[in-house]
């Protein structure tokens, strides 16, 4: 007992540890950025030298680096991540992420479980017909989908199915999360609509992972004692796969899930812009532009700790699906 | 082997051992199909790379002054057609690919050798060192990628070199966790612990001895690797922080975005970068795969 | 990103132990998933939006609201509170919310009635007097009146949170009283002649003194907004939509729509695609190529209107602060006004009007762009400084900068032209006018050195440039564009605050600043104005390109064609304006067409939709019963 004791605690305090690493370098990382939010964001406006003062006092800019760490780290140990420059009718930034959390979790949850179920499906059949036309042809097409880039996948549905191309009708929106003023029962069918084209999209390109993983983790497993033990037994190959090769060959394919979270923000950033997802991913490119340092470090903190907690759960969870670790 | 005996033999027949490896290896790999079609695009587009220069003139590049027609359709004198400014797009793929390939190579060179650096010191000198290193690896594994680069060019302002360092310094901890690990089972090997018995210190084992039996895995992750920092290249300058007096495929993309080619239906602006990304990243997975395939008799085709 | 690349082999280890010891875990993936997709199923249900029912008279009528759906690309909404949003989109938004005191004639953008149905100002010009109308209600059935104009500007003044958006219209301002319910009367310190260009909204006094803090209030939480303008806003959903109701009983009329919808994407390529395909009914700032495709569509006109922007670029003068220091290391021979003549000769305006902007651009080395037609300046013929490299060299010549022997010329003193150029990353327009600038200049000797850069505003405040681009929009009243290039808005000291554009410090310039920010008659100012412009022409400083236009087009089908009112009335444009003439004037297509394209979707969309739904939840299902089917197979 007590080594799983200390297993977890292990884990756990490692990771509070890089959490901790991660607010620090949230902070001066960003206030490295080039760029002055309060003249990018009064560009073009009729200000005044008053005004631009008042602005920089609002936002804390005025005040040496060492107070606005101080003040900084103040407000983290309260939880708070401060108010941002842009969106100043927003109540803060943890409400500004609390409110655009939903449609990218949508976006990317959706996108994660059908591709991997996708991948994961077609890795079995692939490895268990190893070598075959379906096999060949499976790879082929995911590592071809895996090496298109993501934006340029994404304007080409955009193209063919948004805007319709030839005989094929355009039946997909060409962007948003929803139309306006749907409420709602209604709003399922609306929002699923507009989902398809960028869940396409980064389905497309990430399945390949899940397929190649899994397949190869079979081939290993196909290699082994036991199933020539379980096929000698006169088990079925089905079952065979099913009830023995499958499930251990699952669990490298389950951590690769929770690792690659940061690769899926990367996408989700893409295709947010792309198809005008109105979600965290593009709110954090939006902000680096201005730069709207709360926001910017608010989000940069929310993504790392999302990941960070993602591969807590998969280290804690591991154990628990394969037992050889535990022991 | 005693330490008395001239050096030069026994490096002699390491060469020739290698040497023969080498031969094995190819042959190997010339039985993948895949991994030859993939070599074949790879040379071809290098080669292409390189000679560019060769066959298109700085004028035919020039916004100011290209003589060809404004964004016109594929045609006999422009095969793939003309952006904007009348420059040709199949003068302009040709030139791209050497910044695509050189950001390519020359980001994924950096990143592997920071991984290997850190995977061959963590595996090597254990203890401390190796959980100090390993907890850093981890920690910028778990930074989002894309994230860290992006704010990475932000910060340091856009340029080529830029893009290599933003794109290496976020790449490597793979590499280096699959070095740490490849290093621990090359030491736990028999030779290796008589090197040490007999006096071998640590710069002789990292490199005479793990290093070697290092470099087939990381070859081949290098090959994959490769694949994704071309599309992370084509990203960033999707997203308008690619080095905007360097053309690429990625910035002929982002000036065919900024101009709203999609829309206005110049399929041939859009398409031809794209397909360019995604047949040489295909080419360098292709080749990846296949050197893993032999490198790692398990993964073949089962007979 | 696909660029942290798959690990297969990362943990490859044999099995060891007897594998009887898992079970499938399948079955709980299946359900897990399912109850996954369940509860995305309710959370999208319970999505907050929608406007609530919309104005009395199409829901008696029983039809659809007519509605206007906007495409916007990348609108950045900061705040909906009037007294502390600076971007441009909620200001526009404003416009349409709020009345002003007065606006700007679609006709040429002149000042005309708002609020405010006359005015008139003492002899001395210090005391304003404004009648406010007596027809105009709020939204809540409040009639306005003078106090809420009082209200409004003396929050401004009084109130520090108020004061971000709008303080600087009031400056100048010593007090603002109603003095009876259709009077206001404002005091000034000094005459002023910008008296009716105070872009202020006007804010209903009994909503917001229930307010503690205006700077702090948000503005967003209760829908409809009590405002006073011809539209009403009814919802707002962060980064995706706005909506707005007509106001059936606004003085001037009701619009012709009753609802309208603005609709954010991200993606320039996605919003015209939107408008081919219905989603939306207008879009504005294509591109050129996107217009030029979008005027071959049928039921699509495509609307090029005349730029409020101005391109262009400065010079350094000798950046120096008030106080004498000088700032950076600009090039000591662009001090010397023949070497700025020089460069205003070897610019050709049209070449950039025609290869970078193709077209779509009016080419003029004015500061006023053309569409405000009574401040507008053209040189005429003996003013012109044309594109003339021969006269260029002469001049160079002549003023004593010899060519080295690599072409470059040095000046009399010994300094080598090299100019640095630094010019924004993210303006395709202007990258490629900086090569053109390499270009020219190379052709009379001077070097020029180009670096994109994503912080302009830094080279600025070092002032370690030779040549910065630059672009401003110009409002309607001149005062605010003029006064960013006089001596005056310099920093004090080095490293202090700013507001020039360009360090440039010309006497003459400065003393005709001064006489038309107070010049009362009109014409008299337009005079001044029209001097100031060739002052600024001939000085070279800064210099002028043209002005971009703007590219619009909308949907016949939905907006009646020619209907919006465009500002000004000929080659204006309808999204952007100073005003709500385009909102407001446009009428549905046909009779009772335009119903709202994206209130109902087509049918085959909404089959596909539930058709997904439908596959993943029985897909589900199936998995499911296979796996436990033959679970019960023993060995």
């Amino acid at each position: 007992m007590g080594k799983t004791a200390r297993y977890v605690v292990g884990r756990v305090l490692g990771a509070a540890l890089s959490l901790l690493a991660v607010a620090f370098i949230g902070f001066f990382l960003f206030r490295v950025l080039p760029g002055d939010p309060v003249r990018t964001m009064t560009e073009d406006q009729a200000v005044s030298l008053e005004q631009l003062e008042a602005l920089r006092a609002e936002f804390g800019l005025d005040q040496p680096l060492w107070q606005q760490f101080v003040d900084y780290v103040v407000q983290l140990a309260h939880l708070d991540l401060g108010t941002s420059f842009q969106y100043r009718g927003a109540e803060s930034v943890a409400g500004l992420i609390g409110e655009k959390l939903l449609p990218t979790i949508l976006l990317v949850g959706t996108a994660t479980i059908i591709s991997a179920v996708l991948g994961l499906w077609l890795g079995v059949r692939s490895g268990w017909r190893n070598g075959s036309v379906s096999d060949r042809v499976n790879t082929g097409v995911a590592l071809t989908l895996w090496s298109v880039p993501t934006f340029w996948l994404g304007l080409m549905l955009i193209i063919v199915f948004a805007a319709g191309l030839g005989p094929i009708p355009d039946i997909f929106p060409a962007g948003g999360m929803r139309d306006p003023n749907v409420t709602g029962w209604a709003l399922v069918p609306n929002v699923a609509m507009h989902m398809v084209l960028p869940v396409t999209t980064l389905v497309a390109v990430v399945y390949a992972q899940y397929l190649l993983v899994m397949r190869s983790s079979l081939l290993d497993e196909m290699g082994s004692d036991y199933l020539l033990t379980a096929r000698a037994k006169g088990l079925r190959d089905a079952a065979v796969r099913r009830r023995h090769a499958v499930p251990n060959a699952l669990l490298p394919t389950v951590t690769l899930i929770a690792i690659d979270l940061g690769g899926i923000v990367a996408g989700t950033i893409l295709v947010e812009s792309v198809f005008s997802w109105p979600g965290l991913g593009n709110m954090f490119y939006e902000a680096l532009k201005v730069p709207d340092l709360p926001l910017i470090q608010g989000l940069f903190i929310f993504f790392s700790a999302s990941v960070i907690l993602m591969n807590l759960l998969a280290d804690l969870v591991y154990p628990l699906l394969d037992p050889r670790v535990r022991r | 082997m005693s330490a008395t005996t001239s050096p030069s033999v026994p490096r002699h027949l390491a060469w020739a051992r290698r040497a023969r490896t080498v031969r094995r290896l190819w042959r190997e790999f010339r039985r993948s199909r895949p991994g030859l079609l993939g070599l074949g695009v790879l040379l071809l587009a290098c080669v292409a790379a390189l000679v560019a220069p060769l066959f298109i003139s700085p004028v035919e590049l020039s916004v100011s002054r290209a003589p060809g027609p404004f964004v016109a359709p594929p045609s006999w004198d422009y095969p793939l057609g003309t952006d904007k400014f009348g420059r040709s797009i199949l003068d302009l793929i040709w030139q791209g690919a050497r910044v695509s390939l050189t950001v390519g190579f020359l980001a994924t060179f950096m990143s592997v050798f920071l991984g290997t650096l850190i995977g061959i010191a963590a595996g090597h000198y254990r203890g401390w060192t190796e959980a100090a290193l390993m907890r850093f690896t981890d920690w910028v594994l778990v930074l989002p990628t894309l994230v860290l680069a992006v704010s990475l060019v932000v910060v340091m302002g856009r340029g080529i070199g830029t893009i290599i360092i933003a794109i290496g310094i976020t790449a490597w901890p793979v590499t280096a966790r699959l070095v740490r690990a490849q290093t621990l089972a090359v030491e736990s090997r028999p030779y290796v612990e008589r090197a040490k018995v007999l006096g071998g210190g640590h710069w002789h084992v990292m490199t005479r001895h793990v290093l070697p039996n290092v470099m087939p895995i990381v070859l081949a992750r290098t090959t994959l690797l490769v694949a994704g920092t071309i599309i992370a290249e084509s990203t960033l300058a999707f997203l308008g922080l690619g080095d905007p007096s360097r053309i690429s495929w990625g910035s002929t993309l982002q000036e065919a975005r900024d101009s709203g080619a999609t829309s206005a239906g110049l399929w041939w602006w859009i398409l031809p970068p794209g397909i360019a990304i995604a047949l040489v990243a295909l080419a360098f997975t292709l080749v990846g795969r296949a050197l893993e395939q032999v490198l790692n008799p398990r993964l073949r085709e089962r007979l | 990103m696909n660029w942290s690349s798959f690990g297969h082999g990362s943990s490859s280890t044999s099995p060891a132990a007897d594998p009887a010891a898992t079970r499938p875990r399948s079955t709980r993936w299946a359900v897990g998933i399912l109850a996954a997709a369940l509860a995305a199923i309710g959370l999208v249900a319970t999505l907050p939006g929608g406007a609530p029912s919309p104005a009395a008279a199409s829901e008696e009528s029983g039809e659809e609201p007519t509605t206007l759906t906007v495409g916007v690309v990348d609108p950045t909404v900061d705040s909906l509170n009037p007294f502390t949003s600076i971007y441009s989109t909620p200001t526009q938004i404003h416009r349409l919310m709020y009345d002003y005191l007065t606006m700007y004639s679609a006709e040429d953008a002149t000042p005309t009635e708002g609020l405010a149905e006359d005015w008139e100002f003492s002899e001395d010009g210090l005391t304003w007097t404004y009648t406010i109308r007596d027809d105009s209600t709020f939204s809540d059935g409040e009639p306005v009146t003078a106090d809420d104009v009082a209200y409004t500007y003396n929050t401004i003044m009084e109130d520090d949170s108020g004061a971000m958006a709008n303080s600087s219209y009031l400056d100048n301002v010593e007090s603002v009283t109603a003095t009876d319910e259709h009077t206001v009367e404002i005091k000034l310190a000094r005459p002023s002649a910008s008296m009716l260009a105070i872009d202020i909204p006007i804010v209903p006094e009994h909503v917001w003194e229930q307010v503690e803090n205006p700077g702090d209030f948000s503005n967003e939480d209760e829908y409809p907004i009590v405002g006073n303008g011809p539209w009403i806003l009814t919802d707002y959903q962060r980064n995706e939509s706005l909506t707005l109701e007509a106001n059936e009983d606004y003085w001037r009329g009701a619009p012709g729509f009753d609802r309208l919808v603005y609709r954010f994407y991200k993606d320039g390529d996605a919003v015209v695609e939107a408008l081919r395909k219905g989603e939306v009914s207008f879009v504005s700032g294509l591109t050129t190529l996107q217009a030029q495709a979008l005027e071959n569509e049928q039921d699509i006109v495509v609307n090029e209107a005349v730029g409020k922007r101005f391109a262009g670029l400065t010079l350094n003068p000798g950046a120096e602060a008030k106080n004498g220091e000088s700032i950076g290391d600009g090039n000591p021979a662009l001090r010397d006004p023949e070497v700025r003549t020089a460069i205003l000769h070897a610019i050709d305006r049209e070449a950039v009007a025609e290869r970078v902007y193709s077209g779509k651009l009016e080419p003029s080395g004015s500061y006023i762009p053309s569409r405000y037609a009574d401040y507008h300046w053209e040189p005429d013929e003996s003013e012109i400084i044309a594109y003339d490299p021969d006269e260029a060299n002469r001049i160079l010549d002549e003023a004593g900068y010899a060519r080295g022997d690599d072409g470059i010329r040095v000046s009399p003193d010994g300094t080598r032209l090299t100019l640095r150029q630094y010019v924004h990353s993210d303006i395709p327009e202007y990258l490629q006018i900086a090569k053109f600038m390499e270009e020219w200049l190379a052709e009379i000797g001077i070097e020029v050195e180009t670096t994109p850069s994503d912080d302009i505003g830094g080279f600025l405040d070092s002032g370690e440039f030779d040549i910065l681009f630059t672009g401003w929009t110009v409002n309607p009243d001149p005062d605010y564009i003029f006064s960013i290039q006089t001596c005056d808005v310099r920093p004090a000291e080095p490293g202090e605050s700013y507001q020039t554009d360009s360090y440039m410090c010309d006497p003459a310039y400065d003393q005709m600043y001064a006489e038309q920010k107070t010049e009362l008659d009109p014409d008299a100012r337009a005079e001044i104005v029209q001097d100031m412009q060739q002052e600024l022409y001939e000085h070279g400083v800064v210099i002028i390109f043209g002005y971009p236009d703007m590219l619009e087009a909308y949907r016949t089908d939905v907006i009646e064609e020619g209907s919006p009112q465009t500002q000004p009335a000929e080659n204006g444009n309808i999204y952007g304006q100073d005003g709500y003439w385009g909102w407001w004037s446009a009428q549905p297509a046909g009779s009772g067409g335009g119903s709202g394209d994206d209130d109902s979707m087509s049918p085959v969309a909404v089959g596909v939709g539930v058709g997904a739904v439908v596959v993943v939840v029985v897909g589900g299902f199936l998995l499911m019963r296979r796996r436990s089917a033959t679970a019960g197979q023993r060995e």
